[in-house]
């Protein structure tokens, strides 16, 4: 299902971010709080950030498709300066994470309802969503179980 | 694979390099007359006229074009604008002179602040124009360009329990060799105390962590090794050189941290060139960010994964803080990126042939004869030379 939304209304739902043909379909999917990431049609393969190419098969038939959210936290660091975006001050430094998903590709965003020291490399997390400038953002949240590695 | 095919090995070499030496403030002058100035320093110290120079090739910006006019440079067979770092602009002059595309090239790169690098650059009007003021902004959840580094540095931290003295071992060498160095923007004194307290940017990496956005520029003459033999400098050999990229190039989706660009750029160093790590008497591992040099000495083979800290520690001066390899080769003499400026690499590959020609100054070290220099970080960027004379 695609919202029906232009190519012009989305380039500006999504003002600041770096939107194309290429990743047209990933930001449609957040518009309806889905993390689209995209998926070759004939190998399988999942691949970020968009590219009109399977990487693995070479194949032209690749769709952004939705994934789980589920995943493990790969690299995070802490932002004690950053550019500006709303409801992010700095003032506690920002926590910015690349999660492993489930799906064995990495998404990058951040981490809300968590203290920082509990934010850890090694921790499962979910996705979830919050709204920026009125525009859904995918961020993730921790897992209640323990840490998987 | 790695092909060991190396046609140019040794037929290319450096006739010069010059420096307008580096400030971490806006100076009064453009990107485009620093750059410009270090080439005027290079042409003189080679005593080159404009009518010798048929190729230019520099970083992005400025363009080879407005080298040109600066100079009143004749005519060009060959001109190149590669991206940074310094190895790419270096690599692509040492192949258009090794095909005969042109003879002797002139190659640059201007370290200049600006708002990407530098959020003070905006007080200087002429260098906030053109910037992104909103809409091409980016969010802050992201790893790519400078975050990439703090989230592979937790990475290692996670990996191989790497105390924060290791980073600021890396640090604190740097400073130690920038107090010599007259060409670098930051030669106060600096204590691993200093260090640990200095204030968190992207933890886990702190200010003292990263380099130095400064003013300057450096610029080389590359020739034929038969032409610069008739120049006055010693000629400096490249005896191999590589740009390495490995798949997943982004910053969040690279493989790990055994298997990015910098372990293309070492097997293909390895591959290509007639020496390695206990064969040179300098080294330069790029320190735009702390972490990437504690990689750089694991990934060459100083020491096993994870163990750079330790390997420094046991290389290291306590007192002053500076590295010297088995108590020999020296490690980032001019004060690397992150005291001397963040060139990019220009300003490691221009010690390196300052120190093989015998004009390092201060900073001598007695009767070098062969360099390693790996710039570049981890993803799209890695690179490397194998520098000698004869």
């Amino acid at each position: 299902m695609v919202l029906d939304i232009s190519d012009e209304e989305l380039v500006v739902r999504f003002r600041g971010h770096p939107i194309d043909r290429d990743n047209a379909e990933h930001y449609r999917g957040r518009l309806e709080r889905q993390l689209r990431i995209n998926r070759c049609k004939d190998c399988g393969t999942w691949n970020h950030p968009p590219i009109p190419t399977c990487p693995a098969c070479w194949s032209l038939n690749v769709e952004a498709a939705p994934v789980s959210g589920n995943g493990t936290i790969y690299l995070v660091v802490f932002l004690h300066q950053g550019p500006p975006a709303e409801g992010v001050d700095y003032s506690v430094p920002y926590p910015v994470v690349t999660v492993e998903l489930d799906e064995k590709v990495r998404f990058t965003s951040t981490i809300v309802g968590a203290n920082n020291d509990e934010i850890e490399i090694g921790k499962r997390v979910s996705l979830d969503w919050i709204e920026r400038t009125a525009t859904p953002l995918p961020v993730f949240r921790l897992q209640t179980s323990e840490k998987s590695e | 694979m790695t092909s060991s095919r190396n046609p140019s090995r040794d037929l290319v070499a450096f006739a010069g390099a010059a420096s307008t030496g580096f400030q971490a403030q806006n100076t009064e002058q453009s990107q485009v007359e620093l750059a410009l100035r270090a080439c005027i320093a290079v042409l003189k110290q080679c005593g080159l006229r404009a009518s010798d120079i048929d190729g230019i090739c520099g970083t992005s910006t400025p363009e080879a074009r407005r080298i040109q006019s600066g100079l009143g440079i004749d005519e060009l067979t060959w001109f190149a604008n590669p991206v940074m770092p310094m190895v790419n602009p270096v690599a692509a002059a040492v192949g258009a002179v090794a095909a005969g595309l042109c003879d002797v090239v002139l190659c640059y790169h201007a370290a200049y602040r600006l708002p990407w690098n530098t959020a003070s650059s905006l007080k200087d009007p002429y260098r906030a124009t053109g910037q992104a003021t909103g809409a091409g902004m980016p969010q802050p959840e992201t790893m790519a360009g400078a975050v990439g580094y703090a989230g592979w540095a937790s990475r290692y931290i996670y990996e191989f329990n790497a105390p924060r003295e290791h980073f600021g071992y890396v640090a604190l060498n740097s400073r130690h060799n920038a107090i010599d160095n007259p060409l670098a923007a930051m030669r106060e004194p600096m204590t691993m105390d200093d260090y640990l307290a200095a204030r968190m940017i992207r933890s886990p990496l702190c200010l003292l962590d990263m380099d130095v956005p400064v003013d300057g520029a450096d610029a080389f003459v590359i020739t034929t090794t038969e032409r610069a033999r008739d120049l006055p400098n010693r000629p400096v050999l490249v005896n191999a050189v590589s740009l390495g990229m490995a798949d997943q190039n982004e910053e969040d989706q690279s493989r790990s941290l055994e298997r990015n660009g910098q372990h293309v750029v070492i097997e293909s160093l390895k591959a290509k060139g007639d020496f390695w790590i206990d064969d040179i008497d300098l080294y330069f591992p790029y320190d735009g960010f702390t972490i990437i040099t504690l990689n750089w000495i694991e990934n060459a083979g100083f020491c096993g994964r994870g163990e750079a800290g330790v390997f420094l520690a046991e290389n290291r001066d306590y007192e002053s803080g500076q590295i010297m390899i088995n108590g020999r080769v020296p490690v980032n003499s001019h004060g690397g990126a992150l005291s001397e400026g963040g060139t990019q690499g220009s300003g490691h590959i221009r010690e390196a042939i300052l120190q093989l020609q015998g004009l390092a100054g201060d900073r001598q070290v007695r009767g070098p004869e062969r360099a390693l220099v790996t710039a570049g970080g981890f993803f799209m960027n890695a690179q490397g030379l194998l520098l000698r004379i004869e």
